[in-house]
């Protein structure tokens, strides 16, 4: 436990090394929800609009959720630089269990997202409503589940590509996909009924209800805004989601890495 | 007592055979020298020791504990100084440090003490602030050597610890692994300095290709040349065949060339036993001597006499990873 300890405080001394450009990404993520939603907001027919309040509150939560990637996503690139310049070789020699090693770094991937997270999700409370205590655990440990996953897909895809243009490559295509398939910029029930309308491509649609950024983002849209409704299928499919990228990662980071 | 020993240790890298059936029996409390050029496979048996990488096939047993079966086990004992440091670029010397110095379990105080005192010794202490990326290559190695001394393990891995630094700082540095040897460590040293590996080992391997040519004292390996050591003699008359006849005679003489009548160069073994007798023979035959100068064999004519290459040589001509 000790050596976990240790391994998070790694990995958070070295996320605040790069504190300014940290600010400046949260600015970038405010600047989206305080220029960009409020736009929207004027843009959006008043048929959706009366289905989410507002596209700007419905937007907050998004962000939120793209913080929280953006953010859980960024040990990977570490772990993936570490690989290339080979600097793995000297947390592999350090008095730990290989599994102390991945879990650290694994859970340090997801704390770093929650850390990010916390300023786009008050701005998102002070802005759209504040929750009820249960409620605000709810979202914290639902998010903090999905940051862990995330964390785990970024470090199984670093540890899996070679060079860091392939990671970058696979990157973007986890960007694209999780982001614009999911209901983060829009609502699950647009997509879904513009699947039934055959507009939208179905594997679209059924990517979008089981994107964890979907659950995400929609958990603390039902509990601050009260739509859409809150389902045990957004918890599940973050635990699903979850168990699957920390077990993964955690092979991966104590199989692969020990090969380079 | 052995603490470190390799049985059949091998590590392949698809077609390249990095270490070749390694068989190795290292000592408590010595400094073990690993020579060889670049590509030998120092590093890599090194890694494998270390339980850094596994071994394709043999195993090793360090301080009692499988490589294979017990890694946790080995790695509570060892530290590592790799060939290059193997620091994240955005810390600062005193982060990386203090935080290697938390994860081998020093307490506060003496993770605080130790911490300063090696910054000073190794001269980084003004530089403890600095970041990473804005220190020199010899910088980095300093950190990087200091890592081992702040642990002071019981078997510690030094690899290159003075590539890219300073003839003064090199000293220190060798001072310093000899006062870790001196405190009880075990010192593995890989290095392709010959120098280096012949004032500090107790005992050296060579190693070439993947494989372990040689294993013993430096000095025992430098006598085991055949006429390694060499004599230059100028006399004050020429030297009659009788005189030479008597010198060729002793079984450590190997060769005998006169260079000119009064200037002889006589290749031997055991410089140190023969020479008196050597003199003796000068003196009896009534054959004043004007000079004699003495140079012993290095490691570096070992290594040439192994494989009949040059340590730069065999680094020209050894496949790269």
């Amino acid at each position: 436990m000790r050596a976990v300890l240790r391994l998070i405080e790694y990995d958070l001394k070295n996320f605040f090394r790069y504190k300014w450009w940290l600010a400046g990404l949260i600015s970038m993520n405010l600047a989206d929800l305080l220029i960009m939603a409020v736009v929207y907001s004027h843009m959006v027919s008043p048929e959706i609009t009366e289905q989410i309040r507002s596209y700007f509150s419905f937007f907050a939560p998004g962000v939120t959720v793209v913080g929280l990637f953006a953010s859980a996503f960024m040990i990977g690139r570490e772990v993936n630089m570490e690989v290339r310049r080979q600097i793995h070789h000297y947390m592999l020699s350090l008095p730990i269990t290989r599994f102390e090693l991945a879990f650290g770094r694994l859970l340090a991937g997801g704390l770093r997202g929650m850390v990010y997270m916390s300023p786009l999700l008050l701005t998102t409370f002070i802005f759209v409503g504040f929750p009820t205590f249960p409620q605000l655990l709810t979202i914290l440990g639902a998010l903090f589940l999905l940051a862990t996953g995330i964390s785990g897909l970024s470090i199984a895809t670093a540890v899996s590509t070679t060079s860091f243009e392939k990671f970058v490559t696979a990157r973007g295509l986890v960007y694209y996909i999780l982001f614009f398939c999911s209901s983060i910029f829009y609502p699950l029930s647009l997509i879904q009924t513009l699947g039934q309308e055959g507009i939208m491509p179905q594997p679209i649609v059924i990517l979008a209800e089981l994107n964890p950024l979907s659950s995400g983002a929609d958990l603390i849209r039902s509990f601050l805004m009260g739509t859409p409704a809150f389902e045990l299928n957004m918890i599940r499919n973050l635990v699903v989601f979850s168990l699957i990228f920390v077990t993964t990662a955690t092979y991966a980071y104590m199989k692969i890495v020990e090969r380079r | 007592m052995s603490i470190i020993q390799a049985i059949d240790l091998t590590k392949r890298f698809e077609d390249l055979v990095a270490v070749d059936h390694l068989n190795l029996s290292i000592d408590s409390g010595e400094i073990f020298g690993l020579l060889g050029p670049n590509g030998a496979g120092k590093t890599t048996t090194v890694l494998m020791l270390s339980t850094v990488i596994k071994p394709t096939s043999g195993t090793a047993v360090v301080g009692g504990h499988d490589v294979r079966k017990s890694p946790t086990d080995v790695r509570k004992l060892i530290g590592i100084c790799f060939q290059e440091p193997k620091i994240l670029w955005v810390s600062n010397p005193w982060d990386v440090l203090n935080w290697h110095a938390k994860v081998c379990g020093l307490s506060t105080q003496e993770r605080k003490r130790r911490v300063k005192q090696v910054l000073e010794d190794v001269n980084m202490w003004d530089y403890r602030r600095k970041k990473v990326h804005g220190l020199s290559g010899g910088m980095k190695k300093r950190v990087e050597v200091a890592k081992v001394l702040i642990q002071r393990p019981k078997i510690a891995f030094i690899d290159e610890p003075t590539a890219q630094i300073d003839v003064v700082g090199k000293h220190k540095i060798w001072n310093m692994i000899r006062e870790l040897r001196d405190e009880g460590s075990t010192i593995i040293l890989a290095t392709n300095e010959l120098y280096e590996a012949d004032r500090l080992s107790d005992r050296v391997g060579i190693m070439h290709k993947g494989k372990m040519l040689v294993c013993d004292t430096p000095k025992t390996l430098k006598d085991s040349i055949p006429g390694g050591d060499i004599i230059e003699i100028e006399l004050e008359k020429e030297a009659g065949q009788s005189v030479l006849k008597e010198l060729n005679d002793f079984e450590e003489v190997a060769d005998l060339v006169s260079l000119k009548p009064n200037k002889l160069k006589v290749h031997l073994n055991r410089v140190e036993e023969i020479v008196p007798q050597i003199i003796e023979v000068f003196l009896r035959n009534g054959v004043p001597m004007r000079s004699i100068r003495m140079s012993e064999p290095s490691l570096d004519d070992v290594f040439v006499h192994y494989t009949g290459l040059t340590i730069e040589e065999a680094e020209q001509k050894s496949p790269s990873r």
